[in-house]
């Protein structure tokens, strides 16, 4: 038998066979911790999740707290009722991540991919995701500096600004790779960007210093969790949008208490 | 004014390609986010500009935002991405980062100062600046956010 025929029926043998509850509770499990971990919406994560499993003839319930997610998978009779829970997957934000894992939802609904086979994709897709860190350190510079210019900064202050972002962000990707806590690395990153930031202010460098120090550290901004708290308040998911909006605010202090460090050190005076 | 425009929806799209790059936004996605981030800062600067409306900062901004967000959900079946993911890096532009900036140094300075007088204009700048810079996010955020909530059909089936 051909090797091609041999997949087709296998494919086939995987769709008709029905998965279990319990195999489908752990897949749905896995799918949300990774769904969630890439910073998706409490909303998307349960619409896609009760799409799975509803594909595969199970009803689902979920309860979703910041760092754990809490799946119950039940038959259509009710006879059948498992439950798991899962840790989030502390991968970072990722939107590449968010749309494969939306399009296989979606995969598992339209096209009625085998069990086997999701399980196959979800594998394929958690390990695909990587960047082109140099790439990305460029982008970032190139955008930090446009940022400068938006808030009125001159040309030397947006060359200033790329410089500090290029430092910043380098060291951040640095320490992110050797894990430390991502709210030291905020620290550390701003308190380098705003001191090369303040060369400005100290080599009476064009006419926008103040603008060259503020833009500096930017690139920084936990932007992401306070929509995504917002989306969640909107949706009434008021602990996930408790527990995002806090992560915000104590990213935001720390990248402050990093920007003030670097202002005293290079006294640079702001009114 | 023209080229102020011009200039300004150019920055904004090479700093909305950089923000797509952090937020590991797919590759598709980048031109569109270009595109509705300088669409939506020209917007505001229009709105902001004393040649045009001179609207206050807060009313431009969940304005261009509210833009932004409808834009996304259009767009993004498009691009096959989310439509948070798509506005996320449009948005950034646009944040109050000079007034986060004079609001943190207000307070520092105002923790440090040694008179009345002085820790009263501190206050001042804190207090001034923060509740503007609370104001652009909330108005940013909500502005963006509601068109997904509205167009819920559209916006979670983008990646089908």
């Amino acid at each position: 038998m051909m090797a091609s025929e041999c997949k087709v029926m296998e494919r086939q043998h995987d769709i008709t066979q029905v998965p279990s509850g319990k195999e489908v509770c752990l897949f749905l499990a896995e799918y949300g911790s990774w769904l969630l971990g890439c910073g998706a919406t409490c909303i998307r994560l349960e619409k896609n999740m009760q799409r799975i499993a509803a594909t595969y003839g199970k009803r689902m319930e979920l309860t979703i707290s910041p760092r754990h997610i809490h799946v119950s998978v039940l038959d259509d009779s009710g006879s059948d009722t498992v439950t798991t829970i899962a840790s989030v997957k502390a991968t970072g934000v990722s939107f590449n991540l968010n749309t494969m894992l939306s399009q296989l939802s979606w995969e598992v609904a339209d096209r009625k991919l085998g069990f086997r086979e999701a399980r196959e994709r979800l594998r394929e897709i958690t390990r695909s995701d990587s960047q082109n860190k140099w790439v990305v350190l460029l982008l970032v510079t190139l955008a930090n500096a446009s940022f400068c210019h938006l808030f009125g900064g001159d040309l030397p202050a947006m060359a200033v600004v790329g410089a500090a972002t290029l430092a910043g962000y380098y060291l951040k990707q640095l320490l992110l790779e050797h894990r430390v806590d991502i709210r030291v690395v905020v620290l550390a990153c701003a308190f380098v960007s705003s001191v090369l930031g303040a060369s400005c202010h100290l080599f009476s460098l064009g006419t926008t210093p103040a603008v060259a120090i503020g833009t500096s550290i930017l690139y920084l901004v936990p932007g992401i969790p306070f929509l995504n708290s917002f989306s969640d308040v909107l949706y009434r998911y008021y602990i996930c949008a408790f527990s995002r909006f806090m992560d915000a605010v104590v990213l935001t202090a720390c990248l402050s208490a990093g920007l003030c460090a670097g202002m005293a050190l290079m006294r640079v005076g702001m009114f | 004014m023209d080229q102020q425009i011009i200039l300004d929806a150019l920055f904004s799209a090479i700093a909305a390609i950089g923000f797509s790059a952090i937020s590991r936004l797919p590759r598709r996605a980048y031109l569109y986010c270009a595109v509705i981030a300088a669409l939506g800062h020209s917007l505001r600067f229009l709105l902001m500009s004393p040649d045009g409306t001179g609207m206050h900062i807060f009313l431009a901004t969940l304005i261009a935002s509210c833009f932004i967000g409808l834009l996304a959900v259009f767009l993004s079946p498009l691009a096959r991405t989310p439509a948070e993911a798509c506005f996320f890096p449009s948005l950034l532009p646009m944040i109050p980062g000079i007034y986060a900036y004079m609001t943190f140094g207000g307070l520092a300075l105002c923790i440090l100062s040694d008179s009345q007088e002085a820790y009263n204009f501190y206050y001042y700048q804190f207090s001034h600046n923060g509740f503007i810079c609370i104001a652009i996010l909330t108005g940013m955020v909500v502005g963006a956010t509601l068109p997904v909530f509205m167009f819920k059909k559209i916006s979670f089936q983008a990646t089908r």
